[in-house]
C-alpha cells in the first residue's frame, strides 16, 4: 500500500492529515506487517481521523465499528437473517413439498432434507456486520474499531482471534479466513487498562497533543481562511493553556472550532474581549473557563453570568454538587 | 541483528518492561521491513513493537539511548546498514571490511545461526563499545559482558563465524534460562530458583564450546581465559542464588520479629517491582469482583440468563411466534461503588505508599472509585490520581500541598469532617474501605462518627497494616472501630492483599 515511511507522511498529507514520524512508522509497518495498530490517547487528537485518513489515502473503504458497552458478535461480526430464512421457507414450501414427495418414509424425509440443509445456513442469511464485512472485502479495507475500552472485556477476548490471524469463526459455516487482510486501527481514551493479550497483538501507538509547530500546520490546513497572525496566536494560546491543571485540556478538535469561530467573526487579532466571549467554545467546563482566563489575565470576574458558583467542598450541599458532577463525568 | 535485539529486550526486561517473546519476534520482522537506516525510524520501530503501555515509554528512550549509544567516531551508520527491505543478502558489508577482516568464511557448524550471526557482528560493530564497556547500570551482568567482550576479541583476531555463533548459543542459553524468571526481573527467584539454574545444562553447552575453540585451533591462552571467564559465571550462579536466598530469608525472619527492622524491610517491599504491581492488579480485580454494588432489582436483556417468555413472544412476532431469537434475561451487577480512605500520616508514610498504589490500581479498574486522604483534614483526590501518573500522584500527595502531612493523625476528626462534607457520596450501594492504622494519638476516637458513615455504607472494610496484638499497644482505637466495621483485614505486602481477596471471594460478605 505504501512504499516508504515518507510516502506514508505525504499521502497522509493529501489527505489534510499531519503526521509526524512516529505515526508515519507505525502505520507503515502495520501495512506491512498486517499487524492492528492500538492507538491510545487522550479525546481529540486525531485518532479517529487517522483511520479516516489513511481509508482516504489508500482509496480503500473505511469500515467502522463503534464499540459501546454491551457490544457482542450479534452486533461486531454477523447475525443470522431469521425472517429472510423464514420467508424463503414459506416461498419454497411447494418446493419442499415436491422435493420429499417421492420419499417413502420420515426417515428418508429426514435425510433428503438434510442434504438441502445448507441452504437455509449459508452465506445468504448472514447480515454482515463490520467485522466480517472487513473479512469479506474484495481488497484491503480499513478497519476502525473505536473506542475499545468502552466494550467489554469479553469482547477484547472475542477480537484476539481475528486479530492475530484475519479470520473468525461462525459455527454453522466454519472459518472464514480474510482474503486481504484489513488494516485494523483500534482507538482507546485510556478509560480503562486493556488486556496484555489485546496489545501484544498490535503495534502501539501514543498519541499525544501535538507541539506547536504542528499543531500550527494542522490549523493552517484545516482552517485555511485564516491569517497568519492570527493563526500563530491562537495555536501558542492553545499550547501555553494546556499547561494548566484543567479537567478537559483543549484538544485539536477545540482549536480548530476556535479558529473556526475566529474566522467567522473576522477577528484581525486575539484580543482580551474576544477571547473572553469565545471562550466557551474550547473550555468545557465552568471552572476550567474561569481557570484559563485567570490564566490569559482576562479580567472577568464581574461579567460571570453563567450562573453555577464554584464549588469548594465546604458544605454538604456542595459536595452533593461535586458527586453530582462526578457521577455526571463517570457516566460519560 | 537477532542478538543485539534480544540483548535490548532483556534489558527492557530487567527494567520491568513486560515484552513477551511474540513481540520481541515482531520487532525484528519490523526491523526488516524499515531497514537499520535511521536510528529515530529504530527507535519508532522498537516503541511501536515492545512498548505497549504509557508509562513505560520514558524508561524505554532512556534505556535506547543509552544501549544503542553510537559510538561518536567518523563511521555513519547511516549509508552503511541499509538493509534494501527484504533482501537479505549484505554482500561485502563494508562494516567488517573496515575491521580488516577476512569476512569469508561462514560457520562450518551453524547452519540456522550463521545468517543471524552474520547479522550481529555486523550490528555489533556499532553497539560494541556499549558492550564491551562493563555498562554495570543497565546489565548488572558483568561477566555476560565481558564474555562478550572475549567474543569481540576472537572475532576480531580469528574466524568470526563459528566463535560467534558458539558463544551465542551459550548466552542464549544462559539467556533462556535467566528468562524463566523474566517476570522477576533483576531477581532470581529464590523459591525456584536453586533448581532451576542447574549447572549441567550450561555445562554441557561449556564444554562444547571450549570443543569448538580447541577444534579451531584459536590461541590457547585466549581459550583458557575464556574458559576462565565461563567457569566464573557458572560458579557464581549458585553463589549469587545463596545470596538471594540468605537475604531473602533475613528480611522474612526480621519481618517477624523486630519492628524496626520491619520497617526497614517494608520499605524495601514498597519499593514496588513491575511483578509486584501485576500481583496487585490481579489481587484488585479479585476484590472488585466481590466488591459489587447492588443486584439491580429489575432484570435486563443480557446474553445470558433465563428465557424471558413475554420477551421472547413480543420479539418474535414478526417470525411468525415462532421463537428464533429468545430473549434472555438476567439480573445486572451494578458496578461497583468504592470510597477509598486513606491515611496518609507519618506513621503509616511508609504504608500508605503501598496504600495508593493499590488506591490507584483500583482507580485505574473501576469507574466509579472515589478516594479521600487523611490525616487530620480530609482531602479527595480523586482527580489528582485520575490525571497524573501514579508516581507523580503519590509525591504530589506527601509532599503536602493537598493536606497538611506532617501533623499527627487524627482519625476521629477526619470522620467527622468525612460525615460533614462528603457523607452524600456514600450510599447504599457503596463499599467504604478504609486504609489505616486507627493509631489516634490520644485524641477522641470519634467513633460515633464512623458508625454513621458506616451505616449508609452497604459495607465497610478496614485494611490495617497492623497484627492485632499489636492493637492493645500505644494508642490504638481498632478495637473500638472494629465492631462498626463489617471487616477488618491485616494486610502488609501484596501477597497479603491477595489472600484477602481469595478470603472475600470465598466467604459471602
Amino acid at each position: 500500500m505504501f512504499r516508504s515511511i515518507e510516502d506514508v507522511r505525504e499521502r497522509l498529507a493529501e489527505q489534510s492529515y499531519v503526521s509526524d514520524n512516529r505515526l508515519a512508522t507505525v502505520v507503515f509497518l502495520a501495512t506491512r506487517l498486517n499487524k492492528p495498530i492500538l492507538i491510545e490517547g487522550p479525546a481529540g487528537v486525531g485518532k479517529t481521523e487517522l483511520a479516516k485518513s489513511l481509508a482516504g489515502a489508500t482509496g480503500r473503504d473505511l469500515i467502522r465499528l463503534q464499540c459501546y458497552e454491551g457490544l457482542d458478535e450479534a452486533k461486531a461480526l454477523y447475525e443470522w437473517e431469521y425472517s429472510k430464512q423464514l420467508l424463503y421457507t414459506q416461498v419454497l414450501r411447494e418446493k419442499i413439498g415436491q422435493t420429499l414427495a417421492p420419499t417413502e418414509d420420515l426417515r428418508e424425509a429426514a435425510e433428503v432434507l438434510r442434504g438441502q440443509e445448507d441452504i437455509f445456513f449459508s452465506e445468504n442469511f448472514l447480515v454482515e456486520r463490520p467485522i466480517l464485512q472487513a473479512v469479506h472485502a474484495d481488497e484491503r479495507a480499513v478497519l476502525l474499531l473505536d473506542e475499545i475500552d468502552r466494550a467489554d472485556e469479553e469482547f477484547e477476548a472475542f477480537l484476539l482471534e481475528f486479530l492475530s490471524d484475519y479470520q473468525v469463526s461462525i459455527p454453522e459455516i466454519g472459518t472464514v479466513k480474510a482474503k486481504h487482510p484489513p488494516v485494523v486501527i483500534l482507538t482507546s481514551n485510556r478509560t480503562r487498562e486493556l488486556s496484555e493479550a489485546l496489545k501484544r497483538r498490535c503495534l502501539h501507538l501514543q498519541l499525544d497533543y501535538p507541539n506547536g509547530e504542528v499543531e500550527l500546520q494542522i490549523v493552517r490546513m484545516k482552517a485555511p481562511d485564516i491569517g497568519d497572525e492570527l493563526a500563530g496566536e491562537l495555536v501558542r494560546t492553545i499550547q501555553d493553556l494546556r499547561t494548566l491543571d484543567l479537567r478537559k485540556a483543549p484538544s485539536i478538535g477545540e482549536t480548530l472550532d476556535w479558529a473556526q469561530s475566529l474566522v467567522v467573526l473576522n477577528a484581525p487579532k486575539l484580543s482580551k474581549e474576544l477571547i473572553e466571549s469565545t471562550i466557551s467554545v474550547i473550555a468545557k467546563y465552568d471552572r476550567d473557563a474561569q481557570k484559563m482566563l485567570d490564566h490569559l489575565g482576562v479580567n472577568a470576574k464581574e461579567s460571570r453570568d453563567l450562573g453555577q458558583k464554584e464549588p469548594t467542598g465546604e458544605r454538604p450541599e456542595e459536595a452533593m454538587y461535586e458527586m453530582h458532577r462526578s457521577v455526571h463525568k463517570h457516566a460519560h | 541483528m537477532e542478538a543485539v535485539v534480544n540483548d535490548f529486550v532483556q534489558v527492557l526486561r530487567n527494567h520491568g518492561l513486560r515484552v513477551s517473546p511474540a513481540e520481541s519476534i515482531d520487532s525484528l520482522h519490523a526491523l526488516k521491513h524499515v531497514g537499520l537506516g535511521e536510528r529515530e525510524v529504530v527507535r519508532d520501530t522498537l516503541r511501536a513493537t515492545l512498548v505497549k503501555n504509557r508509562d513505560d515509554a520514558p524508561t524505554y528512550d532512556r534505556l535506547f539511548d543509552l544501549y544503542f549509544d553510537l559510538r561518536p567516531s567518523a563511521e555513519k551508520p547511516k549509508a552503511r546498514l541499509k538493509l534494501p527491505d527484504h533482501d537479505h543478502d549484505h554482500g561485502a558489508p563494508p562494516a567488517r571490511l573496515e575491521l580488516g577482516e577476512e569476512a569469508g568464511g561462514e560457520a562450518p557448524d551453524s547452519e540456522d545461526h550463521s545468517h543471524e550471526a552474520d547479522d550481529s557482528t555486523e550490528m555489533r560493530k556499532y553497539f560494541s563499545e556499549d558492550r564491551m564497556r562493563p555498562s554495570n547500570d543497565i546489565h548488572g551482568e558483568a561477566e555476560r559482558m565481558r564474555l562478550s567482550m572475549f567474543s569481540q576479541e576472537l572475532i576480531l583476531n580469528r574466524k568470526p563465524g563459528a566463535l560467534e555463533s558458539a558463544l551465542q548459543r551459550l548466552t542464549y542459553h544462559l539467556k533462556l534460562r535467566r528468562s524463566r524468571n523474566m517476570f522477576n526481573p533483576g531477581g532470581l527467584v529464590p523459591e525456584v530458583g536453586g533448581e532451576e539454574l542447574p549447572l549441567d545444562v550450561s555445562a554441557v553447552e561449556l564444554e562444547d564450546l571450549v570443543g569448538h575453540l580447541h577444534d579451531m585451533e584459536v590461541d590457547e591462552a585466549l581459550v583458557a581465559e575464556l574458559e576462565a571467564q565461563s567457569e566464573n559465571i557458572l560458579r557464581g550462579l549458585p553463589e549469587l542464588i545463596k545470596q538471594m536466598q540468605e537475604r531473602d530469608k533475613l528480611l522474612k525472619k526480621d519481618a517477624r520479629d523486630d519492628t524496626e527492622l520491619r520497617r526497614r524491610s517494608l520499605r524495601k517491599m514498597l519499593h514496588f517491582s513491575a511483578t509486584e504491581q501485576r500481583d496487585m492488579e490481579a489481587a484488585v480485580r479479585r476484590i472488585s469482583r466481590k466488591i459489587q454494588g447492588a443486584k439491580t432489582r429489575r432484570l435486563k436483556e443480557d446474553r445470558a440468563g433465563r428465557i424471558s417468555v413475554p420477551h421472547t413472544l413480543r420479539h418474535n412476532v414478526r417470525y411468525e411466534g415462532v421463537p428464533f431469537d429468545p430473549v434472555l434475561r438476567k439480573k445486572r451487577e451494578g458496578k461497583p461503588r468504592v470510597a477509598l480512605l486513606c491515611d496518609v500520616s507519618l506513621s503509616t508514610r511508609n504504608l500508605a505508599r503501598f496504600w495508593l498504589h493499590m488506591v490507584y490500581q483500583m482507580q485505574s479498574l473501576f469507574s466509579k472509585v472515589r478516594t479521600f486522604v487523611f490525616v487530620a483534614d480530609v482531602a479527595e483526590v480523586t482527580q489528582l490520581v485520575e490525571e497524573r501518573s501514579m508516581n507523580a500522584a503519590v509525591d504530589e500527595i506527601f509532599s503536602g500541598r493537598v493536606i497538611d502531612a506532617d501533623v499527627n493523625s487524627d482519625f476521629g476528626k477526619a470522620a467527622e469532617q468525612f460525615k460533614n462534607r462528603y457523607l452524600p457520596t456514600i450510599n447504599h450501594r457503596t463499599t467504604l474501605v478504609i486504609l489505616g492504622d486507627g493509631r489516634n494519638n490520644g485524641k477522641n476516637p470519634n467513633a460515633a462518627a464512623l458508625e454513621e458513615i458506616a451505616q449508609h455504607a452497604r459495607q465497610t472494610i478496614w485494611i490495617t497494616p497492623e497484627a492485632r496484638w499489636g492493637w492493645r499497644l500505644g494508642s490504638c482505637d481498632m478495637p473500638l472501630y472494629e465492631p462498626i466495621c463489617d471487616r477488618v483485614e491485616v494486610v502488609r505486602t501484596v501477597e497479603e492483599l491477595a489472600g484477602v481477596a481469595e478470603e472475600l471471594v470465598k466467604s459471602r460478605v
